[in-house]
C-alpha cells in the first residue's frame, strides 16, 4: 500500500515537474549548456563567488530565488483550487497538525529543491572561503522561503474561499465593497489566471522598454516608432481578448437578463480595456512626457484603446475562431501601420472606433457562442 | 372585455446550429401560474432562456402587450426575471455582489428583498464568494435574485430541486403572494407542483418544438 506522502508527492511534486519540463530545460540549458564542459565547474564557482562577494549581485540572486519560490506557492495553491482536487480538503484536513505541516514541508521543499541544491553548494563554498555573512543570509533566506508558505497552504485548507488576503480582511472587503461588472474580468484574471495576466503585462512592458531603449540609443524620438511599439503591445494582449470572450460566454450569461442597454455594455467593454492598459499608459507617460506633447500622448493611448476595442468586437462574430481572428488582426495592423506612417493616426482611430461600434451594436444581442458541429 | 395577455410569443424559432429546437407560431398567456412540462431535451430550458432574453432567437415576444423583445430590449428585461435550474456565477463574486447588481439594474424594494433573504437564510452566507456555496445555497440565491425589481413574469426553472423543505414552503408562499399581486409565473418541474400550495392557471406542454396550453 502506498504511503500518504507518496500519493501527495505524485499529486503535487510529479505534476509540478511534468508541467514545468520546458521551464527546467531552458534553465538547464542556460546554466549548463552555454558553457563548455571543461570549464563548467569553474564557471559556477565564479558565479557563486560573485554573489558571495557582492551584495547587489546577492540581492539579485535572492530576488530570483524568491520568484521561483512564488512560482512554487502559485502551483500549490492552483492545485488546491482546481476542480477535481476537492478531495484534498477532507483528507488533508483530517491529519493532525504536526503530520499536516510535515506533509506541507515535504511537498513544498520537493518542488523548491532545485534552489536548495544550488544554494546549499553556494553556502558550502561561502563557508570554505570565510564569507560567513553571505552564507548565513543565503541559509536564513532559503529557510524562510521553505517555511512561510506552509502556513499559507494550511490556511487555504481550512478557508478555501480565500484568494488573496487573510480571511478577515477579505470578508471585511466583501462586506463593504461591491465589485462592479467592469472589474469582473480582472478579478477572473487575477484570481484564476494570475500567470496569464502577469506574463502578458511583463512582455508588453519589455516591448515598450525596448522601443524607448532603441530610440534613446539612436538619439531620436519618433511618435510613429512609439506607436509601432504600442501596436506590438496590443498584439501581446490577444490571448487576453480570447480569454475575455470565453469568460463572458461561460460565466456572464446571466447578465443578459439584466435591463442594461447595449450602449452601457459597450461602455463597460471600453472601460475594461482602458483599465487593462493602465500600466502601459503610466509607463509611456513616464518615459515620453518630456519628449512629446500631451496631445501626441493622447493619440497613442487612443490608438491602443481603439485597436483593443476593435479586436474584441470582432470576437462578437460567433464563427470568429482564433485562426480567423489573428488573420483579421494582422490585416488591420498592416493597414493601421501605413496610416500611422502617413500621419493619419486620428483617421485610423476614428475608423477603428466607428468599426468597433458598428460591429458591437450589430452583433451584441445576436451573439451566441458557436459550437463546432 | 377579455384580459390582455401578459406574455405573447409570435413566430418564435430557435435553432442550435442547423437543428431546430423551438418553433412556436403563436402563444398568448394571461396572468396566472403555469406549469411548463416536457421530457428531458424537449426544450423547456431553451424556451425559458429565450423568454428571458438570454439567448438570441427569431420572432418576437411581447410583454404586457406593448413591450417588445426586439424594440425595447432594456424594458423587456426589466419585466421578466429568470431563475436557472442549475445556477452558476463567477467564483470570486459574493452573493452580495450579485444582489447589488440585480437591485442596481432591475430596481425594486430593497427591504422586501432583504426580508426574503432573511427568511431563506441567504443573509448568513451573502458576504462569502459563491465558490463556497453548496448547490442548495446557489439555488436559494438564484431564486432570491428572481424576485428583484418589479417583474411582470418570473420564470422558475426546476425550482423544486436541491432546496430544503423550509425554503420550498417559502417559495410556494412567495409564488402565491406575488401571483395575487399580478406577477405571472412559468414553472418547469419534473415533480408535480403541490396543488395544496398553489393553484395552477394552466399547464403548458412542449412537444414537437411547440408549446400547447391545456
Amino acid at each position: 500500500m502506498r504511503s500518504v506522502t507518496a500519493i501527495l508527492q505524485k499529486i503535487f511534486t510529479a505534476q509540478f515537474y511534468i508541467q514545468n519540463t520546458g521551464f527546467f530545460l531552458v534553465l538547464f540549458y542556460l546554466l549548463f549548456g552555454v558553457v563548455d564542459s571543461g570549464s563548467l565547474l569553474n564557471y559556477h564557482r565564479s558565479l557563486m563567488m560573485g554573489f558571495l562577494e557582492g551584495s547587489s549581485f546577492l540581492l539579485l540572486v535572492l530576488a530570483l530565488w524568491a520568484l521561483y519560490g512564488l512560482k512554487c506557492v502559485g502551483f500549490m495553491m492552483k492545485v488546491l483550487q482546481s476542480q477535481g482536487y476537492e478531495f484534498l480538503y477532507p483528507t488533508m484536513g483530517s491529519l493532525d497538525k504536526k503530520t499536516r505541516f510535515r506533509q506541507w514541508f515535504l511537498l513544498h521543499n520537493a518542488i523548491y529543491l532545485p534552489v536548495w541544491i544550488y544554494a546549499g553548494i553556494a553556502v558550502l563554498i561561502g563557508l570554505k572561503h570565510h564569507y560567513y555573512v553571505s552564507a548565513g543570509i543565503i541559509l536564513v533566506f532559503n529557510i524562510a522561503m521553505s517555511v512561510w508558505p506552509l502556513a499559507l497552504y494550511d490556511r487555504k485548507l481550512f478557508q478555501p474561499d480565500i484568494f488573496f488576503f487573510t480571511g478577515y480582511l477579505q470578508r471585511w472587503i466583501n462586506r463593504r465593497f461591491t465589485k462592479p461588472p467592469v472589474l469582473y474580468f480582472l478579478y477572473e484574471l487575477f484570481t484564476q489566471f494570475p500567470r496569464r495576466i502577469l506574463t502578458a503585462k511583463l512582455v508588453s512592458a519589455m516591448v515598450l522598454w525596448l522601443t524607448f531603449f532603441l530610440m534613446h540609443e539612436g538619439n531620436y524620438f519618433d511618435l510613429r516608432g512609439l506607436q509601432l511599439g504600442v501596436m506590438l503591445s496590443v498584439l501581446l494582449h490577444l490571448q487576453l481578448l480570447s480569454h475575455h470572450r470565453v469568460f463572458d460566454d461561460t460565466w456572464l450569461n446571466f447578465m443578459e437578463n439584466l435591463p442594461v442597454s447595449t450602449l452601457r455594455h459597450y461602455g463597460r467593454m471600453a472601460a475594461i480595456y482602458l483599465i487593462i492598459w493602465i500600466p502601459e499608459i503610466v509607463m509611456i507617460t513616464v518615459n515620453a512626457y518630456t519628449k512629446t506633447s500631451w496631445l501626441s500622448l493622447l493619440t497613442v493611448f487612443c490608438m491602443a484603446l481603439s485597436l483593443l476595442m476593435f479586436f474584441r468586437s470582432l470576437l462578437y462574430f460567433p464563427k470568429m475562431n482564433n485562426e480567423l481572428h489573428v488573420r483579421y488582426v494582422l490585416i488591420t495592423c498592416f493597414v493601421v501601420l501605413f496610416m500611422i506612417l502617413g500621419h493619419y493616426e486620428w483617421l485610423a482611430i476614428l475608423l477603428l472606433q466607428a468599426l468597433s461600434a458598428i460591429v458591437f451594436f450589430r452583433q451584441y444581442r445576436r451573439y451566441e457562442p458557436y459550437i463546432e458541429p | 372585455m377579455p384580459e390582455e395577455p401578459v406574455i405573447a410569443l409570435h413566430a418564435v424559432k430557435k435553432n442550435y446550429q442547423d437543428a431546430p429546437v423551438l418553433d412556436i407560431p403563436h402563444l398568448e398567456l394571461r396572468a396566472g401560474i403555469y406549469w411548463l412540462q416536457g421530457e428531458n431535451g424537449a426544450g423547456k430550458t431553451t424556451c425559458m432562456k429565450v423568454m428571458a432574453g438570454l439567448i438570441p432567437f427569431k420572432g418576437e415576444i411581447r410583454l404586457r402587450g406593448d413591450v417588445s423583445s426586439k424594440d425595447h430590449p432594456v424594458q423587456f428585461r426589466r419585466l421578466i426575471n429568470y431563475a436557472e435550474a442549475e445556477p452558476f456565477y463567477p467564483a470570486f463574486l459574493t452573493g452580495r455582489d450579485l444582489l447589488e447588481l440585480y437591485l442596481g439594474t432591475k430596481g425594486g424594494d430593497r427591504r422586501l428583498i432583504t426580508d426574503i433573504a432573511e427568511r431563506m437564510g441567504v443573509h448568513i452566507f451573502v458576504n462569502n464568494p459563491v465558490s463556497t456555496y453548496s448547490s442548495g445555497m446557489l439555488k436559494k440565491l438564484s431564486l432570491l435574485l428572481a424576485f428583484t425589481g418589479q417583474p411582470a413574469v418570473i420564470l422558475l426553472d426546476e425550482p423544486l430541486i436541491t432546496i430544503d423543505t423550509r425554503t420550498l414552503a417559502i417559495m410556494y408562499d412567495l409564488v402565491r403572494t406575488w401571483s395575487a399581486n399580478g406577477t405571472t409565473f412559468l414553472i418547469t418541474s419534473h415533480q408535480p407542483l403541490d396543488p395544496e400550495e398553489i393553484t395552477l392557471t394552466g399547464t403548458l406542454r412542449i412537444t414537437d418544438k411547440n408549446i400547447t396550453l391545456n
